[in-house]
């Protein structure tokens, strides 16, 4: 009895378009030093899921990058390990594009999967960010006997999503009884999908001939959704922290949620047993200067703080020099904030450069966005 | 397997360091903690790598737990290779014998045979006590230039503090005369900074040599240079211009320490092509909360700072209370300090706690009055000066 993950690197990534426009939404920056995709990956190492794929369609030169031989993860292994999938022939749909939906994906590597010898898989995709122990929710999804055993959490009052979400009925044991979509609270339906599913391998092999004979495109629409409550369908409901990160604001507002909750960064960041890895870069500690002020601020390594620093993020390598000020900004690797410079609500992307009395800002409900190596 | 090199290097690692107290008592001395996530090792290995030199024998004799935990295979430093690579060299057992390291020389004696393996031209021999960057390949076409049998290199040292050093007495051309251990009246400032090439067949012949000699204590600088030069070999003395650190006491180790600290340090970690390389594990970000000040300091990842850091460097995972004070000090891993307790003038080794309204040394010490205190100590009361092991 063994698992085997499976996570797509780049769903939805038109909602985080400013962030993808040359990165999958697996490899978007995040909380100082890492990808999203090291929590999903770090979730699977740190339950002992060793055998993992990373279904990648396109943009995934940084993702490639980003995993090397996956030895940062543990994962530089001669059994399992991890592979990044790329797009085959068979993933070309009838208009030229490569797929975009998770069935497609499936079904571009059905070779791989027939080959499993593994008889549940993890599917994920990389943004929903939770530190959560998937060996629970495997032994929940065996003891059940369930063909799919679908993560999710209760879904609040007042809630509203731009994009629909699979919201599910379950009973007292977990049993799926309904699902539907929706974009708000819907109290027939509390739980919400944070799509992370757990299958079992023979019901996944069996989903993919359906969708071949029938020419199936949506996981969502066209499997699960078809009269549920006759099939194993299970919920496991996970009480834990859950940041989604499917828009450009919702990224914004999870970082910024980092620095001011301390146990919303506690249940993320700082479970000692279950700890996130990444990519290892060897930058030296971050200095702080005589004169510089910091509070409620998250900072990588290999960083020059001679200014002031508020509720931000700051990336590896990033200088901000002396009498400039950074407030509720998140400020990605090599960013250089000149002396003077004043920055509110910015996102910052790699290695951009922000000369001397500067003054920028954007709203906390609109942060403004800067491209990676723009000089300002 | 065809594994010819040109030039290996030997790491002698197996040192107590004996003056830096407590700190080495569980560990030995290249494993000690440094600038804030570095080992001391970190230095001559990363220095190899960016020399070029792939295959590294790391000679280990006194406690060697963490330092082999710390090194591994030598992935850290791109030294786990197929041809080549980092090799542990532990002493070991030999037919009817089963002998310690007696000396440096003997060191590299017992692991000829490892030598002999990559049939290298040249042998670069290091010790793993200082802070330093350098480019030995660099060292080594000097070396090739001279035509020497061996080249020592060397650093200029307070004419105050020579007689602490091996002193090379040069003629014009920088060949060395003379080569004096700790000299009661050192004729220059020369030092020998521990480091050496030698031309291989010139290293096994006088290996060799001082092995059979039983009046020899086996040891580099005591007796296989002096005998080189008796014999009339060619010995030139390499001279070294940059930021080097013998970390060998409690002072100097802080001191290095706080090197770090100036607004442009004279070793520079920033530097991109010349990297040094560390073990490193997976740590969250460093938060810094609202009560906290920080000046002039260094921090690491997994950090969480909420009281005041003054001209200190704090090593991974270290957590500083809300009110406390840490002020010209080293804090290393995964350090607690609690609310209000103070740490002035003091090196903290790993896994300490230090109490709620404890202060540990004196604000008032400076360099020579550093306060020590050992590897995973409950710090519940005042203290102030060298705190040993229990």
């Amino acid at each position: 009895m063994s698992t085997t993950g499976f996570i797509f690197s780049n769903l939805n990534s038109n909602t985080l378009s400013l962030l993808t426009s040359d990165r999958t939404v697996a490899a978007i920056p995040f909380a100082c030093r890492y990808r999203l995709v090291d929590f999903a990956l770090s979730n699977m190492v740190n339950s002992d899921i060793t055998d993992i794929n990373i279904i990648a369609n396109y943009n995934f030169r940084s993702l490639v990058n980003h995993i090397g031989s996956g030895k940062d993860w543990d994962l530089a292994r001669r059994s399992g390990g991890i592979k990044i999938l790329s797009p085959g022939q068979e993933a070309r749909q009838a208009d030229g594009m490569v797929y975009s939906y998770r069935l497609e994906a499936l079904r571009s590597i059905r070779d791989r999967i027939l080959e499993l010898t593994s008889d549940t898989v993890v599917l994920t995709d990389s943004d929903h960010l939770c530190n959560i122990d998937l060996g629970d929710v495997i032994d929940f999804h065996r003891a059940n006997e369930a063909e799919v055993t679908f993560v999710t959490v209760q879904s609040k009052m007042g809630e509203l999503t731009r994009i629909p979400q699979t919201a599910i009925q379950a009973d007292a044991k977990g049993r799926v009884t309904d699902i539907v979509k929706s974009t708000g609270f819907d109290p027939d339906h509390p739980l919400r999908s944070i799509r992370l599913f757990v299958l079992s391998t023979d019901f996944l092999v069996r989903s993919l001939d359906e969708a071949v004979a029938r020419n199936y495109h949506s996981f969502t629409d066209d499997i699960i959704m078809h009269s549920p409550e006759k099939r194993r369908f299970f919920s496991y409901c996970f009480n834990d922290v859950v940041i989604p990160v499917t828009s450009f604001l919702e990224y914004y507002q999870a970082n910024m949620l980092l620095t001011k909750d301390a146990s919303v960064r506690n249940a993320i960041l700082g479970k000692w047993e279950r700890p996130i890895y990444t990519r290892v870069h060897n930058s030296p500690p971050t200095v702080y200067r005589d004169g510089c002020s910091v509070s409620d601020a998250l900072i990588a390594d290999g960083c020059v703080i001679e200014g002031k620093v508020e509720n931000s993020v700051l990336f590896r390598g990033v200088k901000v020099s002396r009498g400039a000020t950074v407030k509720n900004s998140i400020l990605f690797g090599g960013t250089y904030v000149g002396a003077g410079s004043s920055l509110n609500c910015i996102v910052s992307d790699k290695n951009v450069v922000i000369s001397d009395d500067q003054t920028l800002s954007g709203a906390e409900t609109a942060p403004f966005y800067i491209a990676k190596n723009k000089r300002i | 397997m065809y594994c010819k090199k040109e030039c290996i290097a030997m790491l002698l690692a197996g040192g107590q360091g004996s003056r830096l107290y407590a700190l080495t008592s569980k560990t030995a001395k290249p494993a000690v903690n440094y600038g804030g996530k570095y080992r001391i090792i970190d230095f001559p290995l990363s220095n190899c790598i960016n020399s070029g030199i792939d295959t590294v024998g790391v000679l280990t004799q006194y406690q060697p737990l963490a330092l082999n935990d710390y090194i591994g295979k030598g992935a850290a430093w791109d030294l786990d290779r197929i041809r080549g690579g980092l090799t542990v060299l532990p002493p070991y057992q030999n037919g009817k014998n089963a002998d310690w390291y007696k000396g440096t020389a003997n060191a590299i004696y017992q692991n000829i045979d490892f030598i002999k393996k990559y049939d290298p031209d040249y042998v670069l021999i290091l010790s793993g006590d200082h802070i330093y960057k350098m480019d030995y390949s660099k060292m080594l076409a000097f070396h090739k230039e001279k035509k020497a049998a061996c080249t020592v290199a060397t650093i200029t040292v307070p004419i105050e503090e020579a007689s602490r050093f091996g002193i090379c007495n040069t003629r014009e051309d920088g060949s060395i005369y003379e080569f004096e251990e700790k000299p009661k009246e050192p004729k220059n400032d020369q030092a020998s900074m521990g480091i050496y090439v030698f031309s291989t067949n010139v290293l096994l012949e006088y290996l060799e040599i001082d092995e059979n000699d039983p009046k020899s204590s086996k040891d580099f600088g005591k007796n296989v240079i002096p005998n080189l030069l008796r014999s009339g070999e060619r010995l030139f003395a390499y001279p070294f211009t940059g930021y080097w650190k013998d970390v060998g006491t409690i002072g100097s180790l802080w001191e290095a320490n706080m090197d770090l600290l100036a607004e442009k340090p004279e070793l520079d970690l920033r530097q991109r092509f010349f990297r040094i390389y560390s073990r490193n594990s997976a740590r969250s970000p460093q938060f810094i909360g609202k009560t906290a000040s920080i000046q002039s300091s260094m921090i690491s990842e997994g950090c969480s700072i909420y009281g005041t850091v003054k001209h200190s460097v704090i090593s991974g995972g270290s957590v500083i209370g809300q009110g406390a004070e840490i002020c010209n000090s080293v804090i290393m891993d995964d350090v607690v300090v609690e609310p209000g307790a103070k740490v002035y003038y003091s090196i903290v080794d790993s896994e300490t706690v230090i109490r709620s309204g404890v202060t540990v040394g004196d604000p008032n010490a400076g360099k020579n009055r550093i306060t020590v205190i050992a590897k995973g100590s409950d710090v519940t009361e005042n203290v102030e000066g060298t705190v040993e092991t229990k």
